[in-house]
């Protein structure tokens, strides 16, 4: 009976103070791994990326919380030099030292928005070499594509790997990538390739992980701009063509008015390409039936 | 006979709704003088068979609502062409995807055919290889005039009395060379893999134009009236424009969308593929120029600025010649323009949408101008007599 009445009593005080008694902790573990990254055109070069098992994938993992949740990551880091965490513009850096693991705890009480995690540390160093993945916390539950958009300069990796400075002032890209993957592979990733239906509303996710702003292109549709991190004043616009500076995101909403199989493209024609090969870069098509 | 009645409405109804179909011509075979005084190899469009094709190519216009049809002619050997119609979200039979829509090949006809949704700025380009294709100069603007008249924004929107558009670029002339133009290409493979070089440019362009060529544009207004600015990116840079205070500039749209909430500035950054109206309403008049930085997107380096004349004028002269002395016809004008100026002398200027010098002459009594070379599209006749300035907007169809 007592019991009752504290139940009672604690969820009308959550209620009166705008909390949810309910609210959800979501775990995730992220393992900080170095390996080598097998580009479209079979290229090699390093890459280290955060995943969900101590073994190396080229693709960071990503999250997916509901707003209201409070998200732990405990990040383990498996390599064998220093790292450190950050939730940009949410939590402070963390040094992560070999072997060790440290817990983040954040809490995300808006939906609709996009958060980068990376590794900051020597910025954009180790952030360049493919340490970095996105969070979205979730409103609803629309069909919703996820975009890590990243580039790489292959030369460069290895100086990155190695700790050694290079010239930004130089920097000139040769991979273009989104989740890992160039075209044609874009297309075979079910988490990036946009599949829906005429009159659907769907939803694209995006974080541009790497160093270069991005111009991204959709044919067949305007899409809405939900969220911008770093323009909060362009929201609710509706555009074609999607600039994404480094470490910005974006959530776009597409209602699809008819069928038909479309590219979206970045519209820096430079990066429709892989090792100076058309059109092996970040270019993909979205499927509407 | 019901029946026969609503066949003969349905018939009629699309013959008034359709227009003649705008035409297009693919050369792999055009020239271009750089600022420098160097020629190079492009590839482009063109209206007419003997014409060289611009960078870019020629505006084309439609009205809002319009079912437009483009005749595109390729007259290229090698590598096919096609038309995509950026921002106008056609179907994908006409999206000018390759391997999604079709390709037109050395002396086939391929028809791209749309409803002009909404009005705005877009941009049409070949998507084959496309990196190489827009680079070697096959884009150029396409705009989708507003039902309820030329000088009006949207229907809702706003009224303006001049209007410039500026389309940027930039040209690496180590790509146009015919060991990379000329590429190779295989119809039957969905992904053509074809080398590009670096891309490092040299020349950065508004209009397909650089440093000294730039001198016969200019963003012509007055002091009390709306002055609509149509700002596009087809290069592989961001461009950063930066207004002069005086034009008391404000975005109003984007991608042939108007913005929800309007956006005050000096300053806007145009990315690759992106389009933007502008609405000034300048207060006073002045001379002065608006500022276009090219920047690097992998460093954010600014490599290149280019300067455009912006030239207000003080209405007064124009209301002072309310009676307007003269008179232009016909409009739209097709063969021949009249401009009669009665007894007074007139210097006269025609310039294009884009702002580009055409014509600049004196006229007394009355003459006729022989515009059959003139590309299709909106002009605009000043006027200067001892009585004030006139503008009088016309159409070459």
């Amino acid at each position: 009976m007592f019991k009752a009445i504290l139940c009672r009593l604690i969820i009308l005080w959550s209620a009166f103070v705008g909390c949810d008694a309910r609210a959800q902790e979501v775990f995730q573990r992220l393992y900080i791994n170095s390996g080598e990254y097998t580009a479209v055109d079979s290229a090699q070069f390093p890459f280290s990326a955060f995943n969900a098992t101590p073994q190396f994938f080229p693709e960071n993992v990503r999250i997916s919380i509901n707003a209201g949740e409070t998200l732990k990551v405990r990040v383990v880091n498996n390599d064998s030099v220093n790292h450190a965490f950050q939730i940009k513009d949410k939590t402070t850096q963390v040094g992560i030292a070999p072997g060790d693991s440290i817990l983040v705890t954040a809490v995300f009480d808006t939906g609709d928005e996009v958060f980068i995690y990376h590794d900051p540390m020597d910025y954009p160093r180790l952030t360049a070499l493919g340490l970095a993945g996105l969070i979205h916390v979730k409103s609803n539950s629309n069909s919703t594509f996820y975009w890590n958009v990243k580039e790489f300069q292959k030369e460069w990796a290895t100086q990155h790997a190695l700790g050694n400075p290079v010239n930004w002032s130089d920097y000139y890209p040769d991979y273009f990538t989104i989740n890992g993957r160039s075209n044609p592979n874009i297309n075979n990733d079910a988490v990036a390739r946009i599949v829906g239906g005429v009159g659907e509303t769907l939803r694209v996710v995006i974080a541009n992980t790497g160093q270069s702003i991005h111009s991204l292109h959709f044919h067949g549709y305007h899409a809405e701009i939900i969220y911008s991190s770093e323009n909060s004043q362009h929201e609710g616009r509706s555009k074609d063509t999607f600039p994404i500076k480094p470490m910005e995101s974006l959530i776009l909403e597409i209602v699809p008015d008819k069928p038909g199989e479309y590219p979206v493209h970045d519209h820096n024609l430079v990066a429709v390409s892989a090792g100076g090969i058309y059109p092996n870069g970040m270019f993909l098509t979205m499927l509407i039936q | 006979m019901r029946a026969l009645l609503c066949i003969l409405l349905i018939c009629f109804g699309t013959t008034c709704l359709a227009q003649d179909p705008i035409q297009l011509i693919g050369r792999n075979t055009g020239k271009k003088l750089l600022s420098d005084g160097n020629e190079i190899r492009t590839f482009g469009f063109a209206q007419e068979i003997g014409e060289n094709p611009g960078v870019p190519g020629p505006s084309l216009e439609v009205i809002e609502g319009d079912s437009v049809v483009i005749d595109f002619w390729n007259i290229s050997q090698g590598a096919p062409h096609t038309i995509h119609l950026h921002g106008l979200d056609v179907d994908q039979q006409n999206d000018g995807v390759p391997h999604l829509s079709f390709e037109v090949h050395h002396m086939e006809h391929g028809f791209y055919r749309f409803k002009a949704p909404h009005p705005g700025t877009y941009l049409y380009h070949c998507h084959v290889v496309s990196s190489i294709h827009v680079q070697a100069g096959m884009f150029g603007l396409l705009i989708v005039r507003p039902a309820v008249g030329d000088n009006y924004t949207w229907e809702g929107g706003y009224n303006y009395w001049y209007e410039s558009s500026l389309l940027m670029s930039e040209i690496d002339t180590n790509w146009h060379h015919d060991s990379v133009l000329l590429h190779d290409y295989d119809t039957n493979m969905s992904h053509h893999h074809v080398r590009i070089p670096k891309y490092k440019p040299q020349h950065f362009l508004i209009n397909g134009l650089a440093e000294q060529q730039l001198d016969d544009l200019t963003i012509r207004g007055v002091n009390d009236g709306n002055l609509y600015l149509r700002l596009s990116n087809i290069g592989y840079f961001g461009n950063r424009i930066i207004f002069p205070s005086g034009l008391n500039a404000r975005v109003i749209d984007s991608d042939g969308r108007p913005l929800p909430v309007e956006e005050v500035t000096d300053t806007l950054e145009i990315l690759p593929g992106e389009r933007y109206g502008v609405l000034a309403a300048p207060d006073s008049a002045f001379m002065d120029k608006v500022i276009v930085q090219y920047f690097n997107l992998n460093t954010g380096i600014v490599l290149n600025e280019q300067y455009v004349n912006v030239n207000i004028e003080d209405a007064a002269g124009i209301k002072e010649s309310s009676k307007e002395v003269v008179r232009i016809y016909p409009n739209p004008a097709t063969s021949s323009l009249t401009v009669e100026v009665g007894l007074q002398e007139a210097e006269i200027q025609i310039v294009d949408s884009q702002g580009r010098l055409i014509l600049e002459t004196s006229v007394t009594g009355s003459e006729s101008f022989d515009i059959r070379n003139l590309p299709s599209g909106a002009y605009i006749l000043s006027s200067r007599t001892a009585l004030g300035i006139e503008n009088h907007p016309f159409i070459k169809p």
